[in-house]
């Protein structure tokens, strides 16, 4: 009873700003809004549109790509840097800020950031790549470039899932550690064979919530860094939608795509956590 | 195993520990909770790192070397299995980890399965396992292991009655069966005394007394293990009051009798009685220097509560012990 009651605001909340809104862009998805003229029911106009528009299901297919390029990615560091940081030590300290810091730079700040950093001009990296004659491999000129310019801007804001891993390598007993000691297992095979299996559920976890924030917060990056370009390399479907939305005016068929990326991020999610449910068993 | 040194945060968790157990030996270390007694095991085991001292194993130094390469198997306390594998992955998880060849191990584990019978339990994990099960599947990863040394720390705590007395069993049969040294850390004088082949007692990180059980029964060789030692605390009255020119005289609880009042050595009165089995624990409160003193005694019949009795027992019960708490040999009792 108590806890029902303590949910109500949120419930509230959570209608106000979600359910409405999805509403709303049900209706408008069936309408030829424009945001000037009232909106005019057009019936299935939209959704023949849609299955016609390659553009968008490439921005899709980009997004996509970068989910299944980065999210692996963050994981990888958020749990490596997790195994490395666990334990006190020399420096640990100024380790673990050093991986949570990135998450406290506001996104734009960290996108502009980097736009410095990958600049081919007069950024570091390509000064540093040039230096040792590998060569910049056109981080913001290129599409491969561009696109890895794109994972690398959104690899590094880590701090919540490495948090979020220490406790769960924190959870793995010591004991299990110090039998694996005496029975003589090397390092490598604890770590394959006692502590990822072990953290599983939790990165599990972590994935399914990377793949929702990639999939959204890749917008900021596209925007601000690269514009989509060059060729459409980096137009991720947010920025898509939103250019539909508010470059060309037509907020009828955007509220559509934005049900389209929602129900599909649901699905992506949906297939994770079956995945991690069966890993729990 | 010999001189051990343990420093831990300016605490000295063992200090001059000297302990050598023998081929195939069963030895018991037991000791109150901060004893030192699972520092001891790890220390042995290469967990712990000593100060000073060493540690060898089968005759080899290793001292210097990280716990695999020690060949020793450990049941730790809490938490033995690995919980997302099944028995069967628990018991050859270090086979399949050291690269054993699969002939070997099926042979290895078909031995194991057999001698801790666990053939119903293969496919369970560990959390579907009472306590009992869980210790038993801890023995046989130790068991395939085929170490030079088992190191057991406690492993029955936590169980219960009979499945207690069962499991004491099958350690017992483990370590004969394979003829291996045996190190079996316990904080129950009576579990030591009935599985050790030898019993260590430790006190405040230093060893007490190392000997057979029955030696250590019969001449415990300070107050401390007197009070150990036995199903029932040694009773250890002043010198003066039990008339003797020594600081301080134990007598076991089952060698004081209960006479008639004006007869005995002592006038005490019942406290308590409870039931022990066929006999009766007697609570008993002398009248001392420094107030009152409680003496235990075992008798056949019931005393009620209240009543003023004479407490007796014969010269050679009796356990003397100087100003340091250290027994006085000369007036030993023969081993029984």
């Amino acid at each position: 009873m108590t806890r029902s009651r303590l949910a109500w605001p949120f419930l509230a909340i959570v209608a106000a700003l979600v359910v409405l809104p999805l509403g709303v862009a049900g209706w408008l998805a069936l309408t030829d809004y424009t945001g000037i003229r009232s909106a005019t029911f057009t019936g299935a106009t939209n959704l023949r549109r849609l299955v016609a528009d390659d553009a968008f299901w490439v921005t899709v297919r980009t997004s996509a790509a970068l989910a299944l390029v980065v999210v692996p990615l963050r994981l990888a560091l958020a749990v490596g840097a997790a195994l490395l940081l666990h334990r006190g030590g020399a420096g640990v300290s100024t380790g673990r800020v050093a991986v949570y810091l990135p998450s406290v730079v506001p996104d734009a700040a960290w996108a502009l950031l980097w736009l410095w950093i990958l600049n081919p001009l007069y950024g570091p990296v390509s000064a540093v790549l040039h230096a040792v004659g590998v060569g910049d491999p056109g981080f913001l000129t290129t599409r491969t470039g561009a696109f890895l310019g794109l994972s690398l801007v959104l690899a590094f804001q880590i701090g919540e899932a490495f948090v979020v891993a220490l406790a769960a390598r924190a959870q793995v007993p010591r004991a299990l550690y110090e039998v694996a000691a005496v029975e003589g297992v090397r390092p490598a095979t604890v770590v394959r064979r006692i502590t990822l299996p072990l953290m599983a559920p939790l990165i599990g976890l972590l994935a399914l919530r990377d793949v929702i924030l990639v999939v959204n917060v890749s917008f900021v990056p596209a925007l601000l860094i690269t514009g989509g370009e060059p060729l459409r390399a980096t137009l991720v479907a947010p920025l898509a939608v939103y250019r539909r939305a508010f470059q060309y005016g037509e907020l009828g068929y955007a509220s559509l795509l934005s049900l389209v990326l929602f129900g599909m991020t649901a699905a992506a999610t949906a297939t994770l956590w079956a995945g991690v449910r069966a890993l729990r068993r | 195993m010999t001189y051990e040194r343990r420093r831990r945060e300016r605490v000295v968790a063992l200090d001059g520990v000297s302990l050598e157990a023998g081929d195939a030996e069963l030895v018991a270390v037991v000791g109150e909770s901060g004893s030192g007694k699972s520092t001891l095991l790890r220390a042995v085991a290469g967990l712990a790192r000593l100060d000073g001292g060493s540690v060898a194993i089968a005759g080899r130094d290793v001292t210097a070397l990280p716990p695999g390469p020690r060949q020793v198997a450990l049941v730790p306390q809490n938490l033995p299995l690995y919980p997302h594998l099944d028995v069967t992955a628990n018991i050859t998880f270090g086979e399949v980890a050291r690269r054993t060849p699969r002939s070997e191990r099926t042979a290895k584990v078909r031995r194991a399965v057999e001698l801790l019978d666990l053939a119903h339990l293969l496919d369970r994990r560990p959390d579907s396992l009472s306590g009992g099960e869980r210790q038993r599947v801890a023995l046989a990863r130790a068991l395939v292991r085929e170490p030079a040394a088992f190191l057991l720390d406690e492993p029955l705590s936590g169980l219960s009655g009979a499945t207690r007395l069962a499991l004491r069993a099958a350690v017992k049969r483990v370590q004969r069966e394979t003829a291996t040294t045996m190190l079996y850390v316990t904080h129950d004088p009576q579990e030591a005394m009935a599985i050790g082949d030898r019993v260590a007692v430790l006190v405040a990180g230093r060893i007490e007394q190392y000997g057979a059980p029955v030696e250590l029964f019969a001449r415990p060789a300070t107050v401390a293990v007197a009070r150990l030692v036995g199903p029932l605390p040694m009773n250890l009255l002043a010198g003066a009051l039990a008339g003797r020119g020594v600081p301080t005289v134990g007598v076991r609880p089952e060698r004081v009798r209960i006479v008639a009042l004006g007869i005995g050595r002592l006038v005490a009165v019942v406290t308590g009685v409870e039931l022990i089995g066929e006999q009766t624990l007697v609570r008993l409160s002398v009248v001392g220097a420094g107030g009152d003193v409680e003496l235990l005694a075992v008798a056949a019949g019931t005393v009620s509560v209240g009543t003023e009795v004479g407490a007796d027992w014969e010269p050679s019960d009796e356990h003397l012990f100087d100003v340091a708490g250290r027994r006085i040999t000369a007036t030993d009792p023969a081993v029984p």
